[in-house]
């Protein structure tokens, strides 16, 4: 039953569509059965085009995302320059092996459009393994549909995939954000799911 | 010499309440509802069937039983509020938002289940069954104590066999019983059972009175039931809600929580904690 | 730098063992399978998270206030120790803290109150409750990987005098921050949330906040099988952090 990784409940989500990409969560905090608070998000923005995605073990979330926060600060100082969403993902990679043998209960997804106009995303597991994704990550089935899809198709898409996916489980759901990216615009959105 | 090892080769269950003619009868007549289980052939049957199903104390178990809920029933002036959430989970999935918790056992009397769902429809319709014949033996409709009794003394048989029962049968008197599958029978006036119990008595003791008018018991019975799924992540779906009167139970609707919820929060205020604009 | 008190009896075979649990895996430990790794770590936090307690912490927050209560039982085992314990502690002129869990793991009071308070920053202003809360945290979470973590819950209260905004934080021992209108820990959540779901408004005032306060501590008494021994009530308010008198001697009506 309480595995770190399912006490808090959560669910995020990452797809990609044409010059866009589409970053997804929930915003439960549970305590097991028990919900806490309605307004916990788990994505986190690291530069215009960037974002992560953590769910897991809340204190980790927290304790990551800010972890984040600061390398990507000193990232920025030094180099006089915002970081890609590559540069970024291999920093999550190598920050989450540093705690090999004691790792944050997290499992992250990274969202960005690079310096192309690209779009990019991976997943990773606890420990830094990167997952690299054309198509989406955190869902069962492959899906042509998905590519080529446009913003507003892509929103629609990935609203329905993780409100779908939170309708069958009992530990993640209580409303979602969705994030879409393009090349020089992010538009948030709140879903207001089911709150049962 | 074979109806004397019969005798004494049947599980105990069935010596409770009726005589062995009695048993036997019943059985012949109604095939599908024998209480002839098969028990797995090993040396402790309860024991071993607790390590297979508790996903609570092992959550690898092999078999996972449906369970998760909440369901309420209280009485007031008008007679009785029973009413229930839908929700049936195997550990974290969500099996069915569309779960019939509450039994119709007959024109009066209601049975609602919180635990094993098999087990509840199960007993359930087995005390429909011997309701039915309470009736046609004495003339007469049995009463809520009598049900209950045969029900508690049913369950408590089998005690220690994880049957999971938990129930109320409200109806005629009209009268409130809450039986488990310890034994326990307890009269009252308000019960909540289940894992989302807690919040339904928050908000149920909060604002019950005896006097309540009929339209204000469905209400509290109906926001009851919405507190518990809000914050209980096993319990959800739709809230299933009927009122017992002197004349028999009527229905008041199987309806989503989702429209009622945002109802609520965005017409009454309630529920500041959701957020439903982005800031 | 955290120094800790011990306590004097020494930790119960159980806690020490929950103890010994929760150490995180040290370098020279080796691990033939992930699957031992994994119990291992697993086990930092599953043993001790079902563990509710009856100790009661709620808050509160409303237009221009943010009320705590604690209940006043100090309880070790089957034993009510102390009947008007006081489980709060201010952290500076507009923050307070509630805390309950394991015995003398609530000293985090003491080490997080002075840095908190106003003498210690270089700042001119004492911290907000915002900056109060993401400190507390993270002491609590460095706690949490080190030899001995803190067990306990808080609830964080307080005004920030820059915004003119009541604020309430909920952490639990694992360092889980969530700011919310209204929170409580122990049992107390599984009877007071969906109470104050139903009847808590963002601009209520402070009378209606004492009626909810009210509602909550008749329920707990009703329905909890022991006895709390009542609670202390404390509100921060712009002009800072008051004691209020909690009359509870009246008998619930049980339906």
């Amino acid at each position: 039953m309480s595995s770190p990784f399912s006490i808090n409940g959560g669910a995020c989500v990452a797809m990609t569509g044409k010059d866009c990409v589409a970053i997804a969560c929930d915003l439960r905090l549970g305590l097991q059965a028990l919900t806490i608070s309605n307004n916990f998000p788990k994505i986190f923005s690291y530069s215009p085009s960037v974002y992560l995605g953590l769910t897991g073990l809340a204190t980790d979330v927290s304790t990551v995302a800010d972890l984040f926060r600061y390398k990507v600060n000193m990232y920025r100082l030094r180099e006089e320059r915002q970081i890609a969403p590559r540069t970024f993902a291999n920093l999550v990679s190598s920050s989450l092996y540093e705690r090999r043998f004691g790792p944050y209960f997290v499992s992250p997804v990274v969202a960005g459009i690079d310096d192309g106009g690209k779009p990019f995303i991976c997943g990773f597991d606890s420990i830094g393994c990167i997952d690299f994704a054309k198509d989406f990550i955190v869902s069962g089935t492959a899906s042509d549909q998905l590519l080529g899809l446009g913003p507003e198709d892509l929103f629609e898409t990935i609203s329905q995939a993780l409100l779908n996916a939170v309708d069958r489980d009992a530990l993640s759901g209580w409303g979602a954000h969705v994030y879409i990216i393009e090349k020089d615009k992010v538009t948030k959105r709140l879903l207001k799911g089911r709150q049962d | 010499m074979d109806t004397l090892v019969a005798q004494y080769s049947r599980p105990s269950g069935e010596q409770e309440g009726y005589s062995q003619d009695e048993q036997q009868e019943l059985l012949q007549l109604t095939p599908p509802l024998s209480l002839k289980f098969a028990l797995p052939p090993i040396a402790q049957p309860s024991s071993w069937l607790r390590a297979m199903t508790d996903d609570y104390s092992n959550p690898n178990c092999p078999i996972k039983i449906a369970h998760g809920t909440t369901t309420l029933a209280f009485r007031f002036q008008g007679g009785i509020i029973v009413a229930t959430d839908s929700r049936a989970t195997a550990g974290n999935w969500i099996a069915s938002q569309t779960v019939k918790k509450v039994i119709e056992i007959n024109n009066c009397l209601l049975g609602t289940m919180a635990g094993g769902a098999a087990d509840c429809q199960y007993w359930l319709a087995y005390l429909g069954m011997q309701c039915r014949l309470h009736e046609l033996r004495h003339k007469r409709r049995i009463s809520v104590a009598a049900a209950s009794k045969i029900l508690a003394n049913l369950v408590y048989s089998y005690k220690g066999m994880g049957n999971n029962v938990r129930r109320r049968n409200p109806q005629e008197g009209p009268a409130l019983y809450y039986i488990d599958s310890d034994g326990t029978r307890l009269s009252g006036n308000l019960f909540c059972v289940g894992s989302g119990q807690t919040f339904a008595y928050g908000v149920l003791d909060a604002q019950y009175s005896y006097d309540l008018s009929e339209e204000d018991a469905l209400d509290l019975g109906r926001r009851s039931i919405l507190a518990a799924t809000h914050r209980d992540a096993y319990s959800g779906g739709y809230i299933n809600l009927y009122h017992v009167k002197e004349s028999g139970w009527v229905k008041h609707g199987f309806s989503d929580t989702n429209p009622i919820f945002w109802k609520t929060k965005l017409e009454k205020g309630e529920f500041s904690n959701v957020t439903s604009e982005l800031e | 730098m955290i120094l800790k008190n011990f306590q004097a009896h020494g930790p119960s075979p159980a806690q020490a063992d929950r103890r010994a649990l929760r150490q995180l895996p040290s370098a020279s430990t080796s691990y033939q399978t992930t699957t031992q790794l994994h119990h291992r770590i697993y086990s930092l936090v599953h043993p001790i998270y079902t563990h509710q307690t009856a100790e009661v912490l709620l808050g509160i927050t409303g237009k221009d206030f943010t009320i705590i209560a604690a209940s006043k039982a100090a309880m070790r085992g089957a034993t009510i120790l102390k009947a008007t314990d006081d489980k709060t502690r201010e952290l500076n002129q507009h923050n307070l803290m509630a805390f309950s869990g394991e015995a003398g793991d609530t000293s985090i009071s003491q080490n997080t109150s002075k840095p908190t308070s106003a003498s210690t920053q270089c700042a001119t202003r004492p911290p907000s409750p915002a900056a109060v809360s993401s400190f507390v945290r993270s002491e609590l979470s460095r706690a949490l990987r080190s030899r001995r973590p803190y067990t306990v819950n808080l609830l964080l209260g307080g005004y920030d005098t820059i915004t003119d905004t009541p604020a309430l934080y909920w952490i639990d021992y694992l360092a889980a921050l969530a700011k919310v209108p209204y929170a409580a820990h122990g049992y107390a959540q599984y009877y007071c949330l969906s109470i104050l779901d139903k009847h808590h408004h963002p601009d209520i005032g402070f009378e209606r906040g004492m009626e909810l306060l009210r509602m909550c501590t008749d329920e707990l008494k009703r329905r909890l099988p022991v006895d709390f021994k009542g609670v202390t009530v404390k509100v921060v308010t712009k002009e800072g952090i008051r004691e209020v008198e909690y009359v509870d001697d009246k008998p619930v009506k049980s339906a």
